[in-house]
């Protein structure tokens, strides 16, 4: 046992060695890790045979049993087991990219006892990155911070796509720990925003992808290329194979989804996502791609009338996650300042307001952001903290909102109509 | 397969995570078994110390059933491995059964998950032989046999990190903002 109220990553332990003399090592040694051999984890067989079935409890129940023996160990070999035992990181790895998601769930019947061990293996799962993104266990377990974020960076043990995977596999009712551990990992390791930053031209890759995939894609340098005559032409949601359709709209389902729950438990990243311009990219998104594959949706054959409704409600799914996230984005980003009463409102407002012209020509994205969340209402707000906002230029706001829903041929909710009028 | 996701895009055309070796070697079902028994073999329940227990208070009736039980564990752990593998096993059949008058799905399983497939008929016997060896000493005394020896049982008692913890275990699920009907019937209106 490593001796107390002295940094973990300071600790010196005295104990035998391979041929039983003793020695003195550092509490943190990879010869203090146990041999454990943790297997990787498979999901649930879809409709799978018993065999296949009694495979995945097999594999389960190993992993259940050695996390619990993890999350028993002292603190310093808990560590050692973390830091230097790949099979551990492998099968935590394999667990993050294959573990079913709450929206795979649904298509997924689990019998009884697959549910059971599933569960023992989720929980324990989390308390184990629960613990990893800990760095003060007690007052006698604990580590120096600058050590602890290099031993988690250096290490991989956590990274931007792990921590997105632990948003959407656990954040629905495991919001507020999450929070806790993400903001402690960026605390103690801000090179997980540079890193951030590195990644978020990949995510909005996804878009451009998917509007690529589904012939929508023809701006910049391509759209001045002349075609050649003997070009393919470019396959559409309503021309492509009924499978790419559907990995395409499941890919957006998963995409939305992930990037929402990580904003929604992490806010400070709404900064580091508002300037790559996703307000500037996702409702031109929007507006592309989300017509297009409803059309393919409602106007294609489908055979199985359960695969077009699960891929329609995946589609009206992303949707509301896109605007969801375009709302956390102004309002991490522009409005909360406003509302905290920070330096340079103005700037601020005049961002809003430029934000929200700037929705007006994406007429389907326009309505549907209002539908969910009246911009009269911000606008309301915006007039309360700063009286001084250019009142033509609120009101043309508004009328292009009104006009959007005119042009839409669709009806606005009843509270939205009267919260205008007050404003 | 699992769906495409936004993570796994993000694994492979960007930075920041661990590059995974194409030729690393994962650990199958029969490396986890064998390092399984490794560890059970250390726990300190040893053949020897359950040859001795039975053979205190017993006749020569004990050493016929633990002879008939080491065969079992022979069956159960195959032919090919030494007296040592045999002995753990014959150990782990034992523990397992001490409490046992019948091979539930749950010895099955636990059998299973540390020898692989094995006879069942192997199983019934060392259920048996253990069932007629423990029955003249009393059940107390066996778990308390059991309990002292083995560390398994003593070591992990203390508090497990993240026992305390309200763990949820909700999940997100599709959250549509309109109905594939009411979009269509919405479509005639117009």
């Amino acid at each position: 046992m490593a001796c107390a109220r002295v940094p973990l990553d300071e600790q010196q332990v005295t104990e035998p060695g391979p041929i039983g003399k003793e020695r003195t090592l550092p509490a943190l040694h990879p010869d203090r890790k146990e041999e454990r051999y943790f297997v990787p984890y498979r999901p649930p067989p879809e409709n799978g045979s018993p065999a296949e079935v009694e495979e995945f409890l097999e594999h389960a129940k190993f992993i259940a049993e050695d996390m619990e023996w993890l999350l028993a160990l002292p603190h310093d070999k808990f560590w050692c087991q973390v830091v230097f035992d790949e099979s551990l990181q492998k099968c935590l790895d394999s667990y993050l990219h294959q573990a079913p998601r709450g929206l795979d769930l649904a298509t997924l019947p689990l019998s009884p006892a697959v549910a059971d061990v599933q569960r023992a293996v989720h929980k324990a799962i989390f308390l184990t990155f629960l613990r990893m993104a800990t760095h003060k266990e007690s007052k006698d377990h604990f580590f120096t911070p600058a050590v602890f974020g290099e031993i988690i960076y250096d290490n991989f043990l956590f990274d931007i796509p792990k921590i997105l995977d632990l948003c959407v596999l656990f954040g629905k009712g495991n919001s507020q720990l999450l929070h806790k551990m993400i903001e402690n990992i960026f605390t103690q390791q801000p090179a997980y925003y540079n890193d951030l930053d590195e990644t978020l031209p990949t995510v909005l890759q996804v878009f451009d992808t998917i509007l690529d995939k589904c012939g929508l894609r023809c701006e910049g340098a391509t759209a001045m290329e002349p075609m050649k005559l003997n070009a393919q032409k470019q396959p559409t949601a309503m021309s492509m194979n009924l499978e790419e359709l559907g990995d395409i709209i499941l890919y957006l389902c998963d995409s939305t989804t992930t990037i929402h729950a990580f904003l929604d438990i992490f806010p400070a990243a709404c900064s580091s996502f508002h300037s790559h311009g996703f307000l500037s990219r996702l409702p031109p998104f929007y507006e592309a791609a989300v017509p297009d594959l409803e059309k393919a949706i409602k106007k294609r054959n489908f055979d199985d009338k359960s695969l077009q409704e699960d891929l329609w409600k995946r589609l009206s799914h992303s949707c509301r996650k896109i605007v969801e996230t375009s709302h956390l984005l102004l309002h991490h980003t522009c409005l909360q300042p406003i509302l905290e009463g920070q330096e340079n409102m103005q700037t601020f407002a005049e961002e809003l307001l430029q934000y929200f012209t700037s929705f007006l020509p994406e007429k389907r994205f326009l309505v549907d952001y209002d539908e969910l969340f009246p911009i009269a209402d911000d606008v309301s707000l915006l007039q309360q903290a700063l009286p001084v906002i250019d009142e033509t230029r609120t009101s043309y706001l508004l009328q292009g909102v009104e006009s959007a829903w005119d042009s839409m041929g669709r009806q606005r909710p009843l509270g939205h109509i009267q919260s205008e009028g007050v404003s | 397969m699992s769906p495409p996701r936004l993570t796994g895009a993000l694994r492979s055309f960007s930075n920041v995570s661990k590059k995974e070796d194409p030729v690393e070697q994962l650990y199958d079902l029969k490396t986890k078994r064998l390092k399984r028994q490794e560890l059970f073999a250390r726990e300190g329940l040893t053949w020897q110390k359950i040859v001795h227990f039975c053979s205190e208070h017993q006749d020569k009736a004990a050493s016929q059933e633990l002879k008939s039980l080491l065969q079992a564990a022979k069956q159960i752990v195959g032919a090919d491995h030494g007296q040592e593998a045999i002995e753990c096993a014959a150990v782990f059949l034992f523990e397992t059964f001490h409490n046992k008058d019948h091979v539930g799905t749950e010895e099955t399983r636990a059998i299973k998950q540390m020898f692989g497939p094995f006879p069942s008929s192997a199983a019934e016997a060392s259920c048996a032989c253990v069932a007629r060896l423990v029955a003249p000493l009393g059940d107390s005394r066996v778990e308390d046999f059991i309990q002292t020896q083995s560390s398994r049982h003593s070591a992990q008692r203390g508090s497990s990190f993240g026992r305390n913890i309200a763990f949820s275990y909700d999940f997100y699920s599709l959250d549509p903002l309109e109905d594939l009907q009411e979009s269509e019937r919405v479509e005639q209106h117009f």
